[in-house]
């Protein structure tokens, strides 16, 4: 028995949200009459943290302490619509609706700030809760007085609405030309795994990835979903089906008892590092880490066990009793001509009848 | 201190891991009702007989549904993309997976509505199940429907991407690699399951809190069922317990709201963790088939690729997820001559639906590991590989987008050395702009033309 250690790589790309039909966020905010925000949306957040980010880029945009702001994304009376939280698009598509909305706040208050003032409001700048004349931070007047003289003084209402939507780009049927992503986001995985060739088993030491979010509007909840989509992507690398014995159907795990999901018995050691590419279009410069943080360690992990022991396991997870069988088999390509072909008696052709009649194949 | 960049607390961080944020299982409004489901035993069949009168009549029963009584019984996930629904709320003449929902009953207790569950007298005939996706046209196998085992996009039974001329990059290529990969399907596994209450208003509306993932969506789904204006319905939630994609689906909230309905008392449908685990959507089980036209120093020409997604038995959000798997298909590289081919088939197994990563996952999986026997076959460096092929600034996508800001070199170069990687030569200093005297291969020059005029 022997533990072999191996490095793998993987570098993906992944899409700021995925328009196909038409995919608005809307947002509408008003301030009370001493200058705190009220923010209602739709975005449901599934506890990646999207009300935290939306309740800063409005704090930041509109120019008020980000414990200002509150963020009512309860009900569909009140807030108005999201598509919804997925294909990673709460950050961009989201947050862009909530920076145009406060945009608008913005312009109401310091409309209200000129007249108290008598400046125009084109001359004034605010930010942390005070409006002052640009250049003179001397006179500068809180936004509480401000949104207190609006309410009271002028019978002005502080707010503003909008909606972001990129016009949905159809999929040509012939050759799929379409634009139906915001941006794209770029990551790598480094995985360091050990193998053992006694009984299949596989360890991840260490993961070592890169991911480029645009800006980190909030640096703990970024790491917060590379940690968590690290632990995924070890749990599909290694652990989890819902179908043992696909295709077959049988022995399916009703319970976490008997569906292995990632624990703390997993947790590799982690080092990330977050770059900041901003995006021209992102609220701030951000784009999507959400999804895509657990789609490189997979590719990694196989990779590595490839370095370690030298066999490829393409059906996903790598349980021990497939390592064991790879090990055992040492399957190697087979060479036609100038085509190495791995994996052949996997393949549509090789399984399906006629010889794979019927699909548009890799080898016609 | 200013918001953005700053590592503020996540606002419920405190009340989650203290156990005092609210979810749709802490709303326990007076007299509520709870619901169970009798779900088919067998994987498909024909439902020859189904008659629930004994159940409604058993002590604590205060309503009983089946397909017949909801107004409208089938409503498409992509209905808004024009793709028509194929998945009935509750089984009406066949079942299509183990587990499909069949009844829904409200009553007093659990306890209740699981012994009328029991009662109702229900005969399946099974059929053979169809399972292996690779199957999906061989004529001995069972059909899903009668027109086949094939989801048909618009014109094509498949969704296609193509670009450049991928039979001149074979023919040119030193090498080409072929391989299969097969990701598994798997659970979303959120700590809260799947859950709805239902409350009936006295202005006639009904409340619905909900665990989805998109409040208007889900609102819209169950005005479809219910045939009612999203006026008549409010949705409650916004905070979910764990989504991954799974909760974009919306299975609890109309049998609850018509429930509701029909009971006039606020009514709770609630999966069991093993209905959480067994029955409601899982990440699909994926087959991609690449095959590269590779150059000896390690340039791909043109990427061939079969993708078959296993959609399990009713579409749902399959179609969308095969969509952006193809448009994905290139990964982090320019590769200038493609033709992607992905199918959704149908099996007799719980449909697949949305999950984090949705399609690109397992695009992700079968690119990388694709590069790395490339990189194998060829005696390459993997970072150099990776490198040489990778997307620049400026480059042009599968499906025709110029991509502005790629970053995939500096994701690579930060890597190497985070990884205590030493990048040789040339490696060592690219950037994600291609340099003035940088070599651009042949096969790249078409493209690069083509931007150059700005077409």
């Amino acid at each position: 028995m022997a533990r072999h250690r191996g490095t793998g790589l993987a570098a993906i790309e992944y899409p700021t949200g995925m328009n196909q039909a038409g995919d608005p966020s809307q947002v509408w905010i008003k301030l009370k009459p001493d200058g705190h925000v009220d923010v209602f949306t739709g975005t449901c957040d599934l506890g990646q943290g999207s009300r935290t980010v939306h309740a800063q880029i409005a704090a930041d945009t509109i120019g008020v302490p980000y414990d200002w702001v509150t963020l009512d994304n309860s009900n569909t009376d009140s807030s108005p619509l999201c598509t919804g939280t997925f294909a990673s698009r709460g950050i961009f598509v989201g947050g862009n609706a909530i920076r145009r909305a406060a945009v608008k706040a913005r312009e109401a208050l310091l409309d209200v700030a000129g007249e108290m003032m008598e400046v125009d409001p084109a001359d004034l700048t605010g930010e942390e809760g005070f409006v002052w004349p640009l250049g003179v931070p001397a006179k500068k007047m809180s936004v509480s007085e401000v949104a207190l003289a609006a309410t009271w003084t002028y019978g002005r209402m502080i707010t503003g609405q909008a909606a972001y939507m990129k016009p949905f780009s159809a999929p040509d049927p012939d050759t799929g030309e379409c634009e139906p992503h915001y941006a794209l986001s770029y990551g790598v995985c480094v995985a360091d795994v050990e193998v053992c060739d006694e009984t299949g088993d596989v360890q991840v030491r260490k993961l070592v990835q890169v991911y480029d979010v645009g800006r980190a509007i909030n640096p703990s909840l970024v790491a917060g979903q590379i940690h968590g989509g690290a632990m995924m992507g070890l749990g599909l690398a290694l652990l989890e089906e819902s179908y043992p014995d696909y295709p077959g159907v049988e022995h399916r795990g009703g319970e976490f008892g008997s569906y292995v999901v990632p624990s703390p018995l997993e947790l590799p050691a982690m080092e990330d590092r977050v770059l900041e590419n901003p995006s021209a279009d992102g609220p701030f410069g951000a784009k999507a880490i959400g999804e895509m943080a657990s789609n490189a360690q997979p590719p990694a992990i196989v990779n590595a066990i490839h370095d370690a022991v030298g066999v490829w396991i393409t059906e996903l997870p790598a349980k021990p009793e497939r390592v064991l069988r790879a090990l055992r088999e040492r399957a190697e390509p087979v060479r036609r001509g100038k085509r190495v072909v791995f994996d052949e008696a996997l393949s549509v052709r090789a399984t399906s009848s006629l010889d794979g009649a019927g699909w548009l194949l890799i080898d016609d | 201190m200013k918001a953005v960049g700053a590592s503020t607390p996540r606002y419920d961080g405190i009340s989650a891991v203290t156990g005092r944020s609210m979810f749709v299982d802490d709303v326990r409004p007076v007299g509520l009702l709870h619901v169970k489901v009798l779900r088919s035993a067998q994987h498909s069949a024909r439902i020859a007989r189904l008659d629930t009168a004994a159940a409604a009549a058993m002590p604590g029963v205060r309503g009983v549904i089946t397909a017949a009584d909801v107004p409208r019984l089938v409503v498409g996930a992509l209905e808004a993309q024009g793709i028509p629904g194929d998945e009935p709320l509750l089984a009406l003449d066949e079942v299509r997976y183990l587990g499909q929902p069949i009844v829904a009953v409200a009553a007093e207790t659990e306890a209740a509505a699981r012994a009328a569950v029991a009662a109702i007298d229900i005969e399946l005939q099974p059929r053979e199940p169809f399972l292996d996706i690779r199957l999906a046209l061989d004529p001995d196998q069972p059909r899903i429907t009668p027109e086949g085992n094939r989801f048909h996009y618009e014109k094509h039974v498949e969704r296609r991407v193509r670009r450049g001329d991928v039979e001149r990059a074979f023919e040119q290529a030193d090498v080409i690699v072929q391989g299969v990969y097969r990701p598994a399907a798997i659970e979303h596994a959120p700590v809260e399951t799947q859950a709805a209450v239902a409350i009936p208003e006295p202005d006639g509306r009904i409340t619905i809190h909900s665990t989805t993932q998109a409040l208007y969506y889900s609102m819209s789904i169950v005005a479809e069922h219910l045939k009612v204006p999203l006026g008549r319905l409010k949705f409650v939630g916004g905070q979910v317990g764990g989504g991954f994609g799974g909760k974009v689906d919306t299975p609890c909230e109309s049998v609850a709201a018509l429930l509701a309905l029909r009971t006039g008392r606020p009514v709770k449908y609630a999966f069991t963790r093993e209905e959480e685990m067994l029955c409601s959507s899982v990440r699909a089980a994926w087959h991609i088939e690449i095959a590269d036209a590779v150059t000896s120093d390690g340039w791909i020409l043109g990427r061939r690729t079969l993708t078959l997604h296993d959609a399990g038995a009713y579409s749902r959000l399959s179609p969308y997820g095969t969509n952006k798997h193809t448009f994905h298909m290139g990964g982090a590289y320019t590769i200038p001559n493609v033709a992607f081919n992905s199918y959704v088939v149908w099996t007799n197994r719980v449909p697949s639906s949305s999950m984090r990563g949705f399609g690109v996952t397992s695009a992700s999986f079968a690119i990388e590991t694709h590069m790395e026997r490339i990189a194998s076959v060829l005696g390459m460096d993997s970072w150099e590989l990776r490198l040489r092929n990778a997307t620049r600034t400026g480059d042009i996508s599968p499906t025709g987008v110029r991509l502005p800001d790629p970053s995939a070199v500096a994701t690579l170069r930060g890597a190497a050395d985070a990884a205590g990687v030493r990048l040789e030569g040339a490696y060592g200093a690219m950037t994600d702009a291609r340099g003035p005297g940088e070599h651009i291969p042949e096969h790249l020059l078409p493209a690069i033309a083509r931007l150059q005029v700005g077409a």
